[in-house]
């Protein structure tokens, strides 16, 4: 694909959002207004700024990444905006900020290379350290975390002589941090941990030093889903991990010790934390939990149930009954605006992304790149599919962002600087 | 590498297949049954979540509202603060149990029209009022509430209605229950409680049940042996103790099984103030039963009531079916045998008599208004049928007012107003009689001077049993309600 259609899809995309701002507002019965521009212009702002810097410092990259990146954010944009119209104008400036900020990350890349990354690899988990601890600073330092529906993932910086403060997620970004890290460590430690002459059972075990970062995988994941209380992060951090050592070694026992850790760590979940165990029972069966822990999984269900194949229509549904309709349920509110026809085309961007991801990591240069965009890959759809196997009742709910979509500039910067360096990636294994 | 990458890929690839199968399940296989499901708001907002008008008393007290949920504020939350006391005639629109009384038949003006349906839009667009409209009921809450205490917790009904106009100035049904508790999406169990009680609290015995008339049907057959010629006020009849019935071993006795006056003859008049059945069994034989019955359905047996809400069709046995059969006419011109009657019939034919003759469409809802509170549509008053001449109304008025002045009906007597009434005591197979009394004043009313016209039923004797009589429970009830009107007025 060249970059004139990807230039061609960027522009569809954003007619998408303006588009589906005008129809908000007409099923709402106001008169069409400045918002639909904005809309068009931030959209093209924002995703045409990132192509731009492309085709100056990334010519040779994919053109699959952005537009549908642009396509997912238009979608997610038309919901938020007929949910809360004011959260909507947040949104827009994060979008505008992010792409900014990813351009930025963009060029310093293409400077000297993705692989400098790896110099910086001790800075990088240090900061992804200091990332992942920042909301548990007490609430009276300048800089400290807060508890947000019972899980303390929020942190919020009070900007000095004024009231306001600035609140972030520090975590999505310290998952990218962290992909970065085990990249350059798996890159030159990956032969060792492949290197299996014990056997346990059927399974082949490697030396017992190299299980240390398998180790260190659970124990971080433990911190946050202790300290944090967020399930669906811990659970996103431990795939992380388990992923790229498979990547990084093809050694299918990494997995099973993984996957077994993860069941035993979730009954201990289960047993020691109240939350957890009635998530499980409002998982299990919603309808008869249906006044308390039930009532946002049965809320989804009812919302995607009634969007039925074609949807209610935007703006003509009640996607606003939805508890976190705008950022964790976002989902559950297309499906019911945009019927089955749009659940599909959802979860066929986010297949097309990933599997762009991965078609990177296949085609990249060394190892390094390959780790990279391959952790990258599964840091996209681990964060789709735990949000979105709990909205369907595959999983229980774990409450994470769905990457583009859901309102949050967290969120947003963090999957923004992901397609900025599997743009570099790709650029690089032309070059 | 490439392997590792490869299979990994593939199982993000298998997790979004689980993805589609799950979502297709809950959209398209599951969903018809989500989409329609009780607890789904989206079903409660398009059935009941809409906002609806408000429904008022002729004096402004507030029967139903509609208040946006707390919960939602774009839902509203039906209200019935009066609880039970209008639960019948106003009724209640449920998710669970559908919609009844004025709420479903006056729906149509209830809810609002700003909608999604191309109409809605339209409407809206063109600027058109698309708030419900509310509607003022002709019952007075006064009379509403009297009414209720007076019958108390005896099963029966209490139907007062404006006899010029046909207007319903209280309409009581006991057993009630309380609109509030079918509302919601969580009233299942309420619901059913009700609709499972043998008291049967959900039917509005004012219009929804029929009894024998027993001793007030006397009003009609004397109407039809007037109006036919067969007698006047001083005609004679025998006296006896028990009234031989011709074709049959059955006999005809009066209420205490004495005789009705001396034994040898006594008038239409006496017979009608003591409520003789002997008198009114041989006047109806004498009438014939073909012609008694086409004075029953002038007054409107065997017809339906046009009325706001549905009401049972009262019962004479039709032409022909007991012409040939006297003892069969003698039990029925007493209101026995096979003669069943609503209250809202009684208290119309009550009306009839002192609206000279001519009974009118009863209604409940007088003014249709909207948002801004300007009317839109007012109910004219309109005659349904002629019951009887105007002379044998009148003739009928006088004999019905000695009733209370000196007969069986003193108990309905207020002091300083004329009122004419008639009771009856209707005998039913394996129960206590069922007491009633109907009447209507001011007698000899002016032009402008309100009346009103009432029935009241008290089933199985109420809290007397066996030895109530009409006189002693119905007539009392009567009475508070018709004081309480000429108090006002």
């Amino acid at each position: 694909m060249t970059r004139r259609a990807e230039a061609g899809l960027l522009i569809a995309a954003s007619l998408l959002a303006a588009i589906g701002v005008a129809m908000v507002e007409f099923t709402q019965g106001s008169w069409l207004d400045a918002q639909v521009a904005i809309t068009l212009l931030a959209f093209l702002g924002s995703f045409g700024g990132l192509q731009i810097a492309v085709r100056r410092w990334a010519p040779g990259a994919s053109s699959l990444l952005l537009p549908t990146a642009a396509f997912l954010s238009a979608i997610g944009f038309i919901e938020i905006y007929r949910l809360d119209p004011e959260l909507a104008a947040v949104q827009r400036w994060s979008l505008l900020v992010t792409a900014a900020i990813g351009a930025a990350f963009l060029w310093a890349l293409s400077r000297r290379g993705v692989t400098v990354l790896r110099q910086y690899r001790y800075v990088i988990l240090a900061l992804a350290v200091v990332l992942l601890l920042l909301p548990l600073f007490p609430d009276s330092w300048p800089i400290h975390g807060a508890t947000v529906n019972g899980s303390r993932l929020w942190v919020r910086i009070d900007i000095p002589g004024t009231l306001r403060t600035l609140s972030f997620q520090p975590g999505e970004l310290a998952r990218v941090l962290i992909v970065m890290f085990l990249a350059s460590y798996l890159a030159e430690n990956a032969e060792a941990m492949s290197v299996v002459d014990r056997k346990i059972g059927p399974f082949k075990i490697p030396e017992p030093r190299h299980l240390g970062p398998v180790m260190i995988a659970a124990a971080s994941a433990f911190v946050v889903l202790i300290y944090q209380k967020d399930l669906g992060a811990s659970l996103l951090l431990f795939g992380i991990f388990i992923g790229m050592l498979y990547i990084a070694t093809g050694r299918s026992f990494y997995v099973v010790a993984g996957g077994a850790t993860v069941i035993a760590a979730g009954f201990v979940a289960f047993r020691a934390f109240g939350h957890v165990q009635r998530r499980i029972d409002a998982w299990l069966d919603p309808f008869s939990n249906f006044q308390d822990a039930g009532y946002q999984t049965v809320q989804g269900l009812f919302a995607i149930g009634s969007g039925s194949l074609t949807g209610s229509g935007i703006g003509l549904g009640r996607p606003d009954l939805i508890p976190a309709a705008a950022t964790d349920f976002i989902f559950a509110a297309i499906a019911e605006e945009m019927g089955f026809a749009g659940s599909i085309a959802v979860l066929a961007g986010f297949a097309l992304l990933v599997g762009a991801a991965f078609g990177i990591a296949i085609r990249a240069r060394d190892r390094f790149r390959k780790l990279l965009a391959g952790g990258l890959a599964i840091v996209l759809a681990l964060q789709a599919f735990i949000i979105l196997a709990g909205v369907l009742r595959v999983l229980p709910i774990t409450g994470i962002a769905l990457p583009f979509m859901s309102y949050g500039g967290s969120s947003l910067l963090a999957n923004m600087l992901i397609i900025v360096l599997l743009l570099q990636i790709s650029h690089e294994e032309r070059v | 590498m490439n392997v590792s990458l490869r299979r990994m890929a593939y199982a993000m690839f298998l997790a979004f297949v689980v993805l589609i199968g799950a979502v297709t399940y809950i959209q398209v296989i599951r969903g018809p049954e989500y989409k329609n499901d009780a607890r789904n708001a989206r079903v409660i907002a398009t059935r009941t979540g809409r906002e609806r008008g408000p429904i008022l008393t002729a004096d402004e007290v507030v029967l139903a509202t509609s208040t946006p949920s707390s919960v939602d504020p774009k839902l509203y939350v039906r209200a019935y603060p009066e609880s039970d006391l209008y639960a019948h005639t106003v009724g209640y629109t449920s998710v669970l149990f559908g919609s009844t009384g004025l709420e479903s038949a006056w729906s149509r003006e209830l809810v609002s029209n700003r909608d999604a349906t191309i109409s809605g839009v339209l409407n809206g667009l063109l600027g058109g009022d698309t708030r419900p409209r509310g509607l003022r009921l002709t019952i007075e809450h006064d009379l509403q509430e009297i009414a209720a205490e007076a019958l108390g917790d005896q099963k029966g009904s209490v139907v007062a209605l404006d006899p010029r106009t046909g207007a319903v100035l209280a309409m009581v049904s006991y057993p009630s229950f309380d609109p509030n508790t079918l509302t919601g999406s969580g009233s299942g169990n309420a619901g059913v409680a009700l609709e499972d009680d043998a008291d049967e609290p959900l039917r509005n015995r004012a219009i929804d049940e029929t009894y024998a008339p027993g001793s007030v049907f006397k009003v009609i057959t004397t109407a039809s042996g007037l109006d036919f010629g067969v007698v006047s006020p001083s005609s004679e009849f025998p006296d006896p103790v028990e009234l031989e019935l011709p074709d049959s071993d059955g006999t005809i006795s009066n209420f205490n099984g004495e005789v009705c006056d001396d034994g040898k003859s006594v008038t239409l008049e006496t017979g009608f103030i003591r409520s003789c059945n002997t008198v009114f069994a041989q006047l109806g034989m004498d009438i014939g039963g073909d012609d008694l019955g086409s004075t029953a359905e002038s007054f409107g047996f065997n017809r339906t009531i046009p009325f706001d809400l549905s009401v049972l069709v009262s019962f004479f046995p039709g032409e022909g079916s007991i012409e040939e059969n006297p003892s069969a006419t003698a039990q029925s011109a007493i209101g026995q045998r096979d003669v069943q009657t609503t209250p809202l019939l009684m208290a119309m034919s009550a009306a009839a008599v002192a609206n000279g003759g001519n009974a009118m469409v009863p209604y409940l809802v007088q003014d249709v208004f909207t948002s801004d509170g300007t009317i839109e549509l007012s109910t004219e008053p309109s005659v349904w049928r002629r019951a009887m001449s105007p002379a044998t109304a009148s003739v009928l008025t006088e004999m019905m007012e000695q009733v209370v002045i000196s007969g069986t009906g003193k108990k309905a007597a207020v002091p300083g107003v004329r009122i004419a009434g008639k009771t009856g005591t209707a005998e039913v197979t394996g129960h206590p009689p069922h007491a009633w009394f109907v009447g209507f004043g001011p007698v000899g009313a002016s032009e402008d001077e309100p009346g009103i016209a009432i029935a009241v039923v008290v089933e199985s004797g109420g809290n007397f049993g066996e030895t109530a009589t009409g006189g002693s429970v119905a007539a009392p009830i009567a009475q508070q309600v018709l004081a309480e009107f000429f108090e006002k007025n």
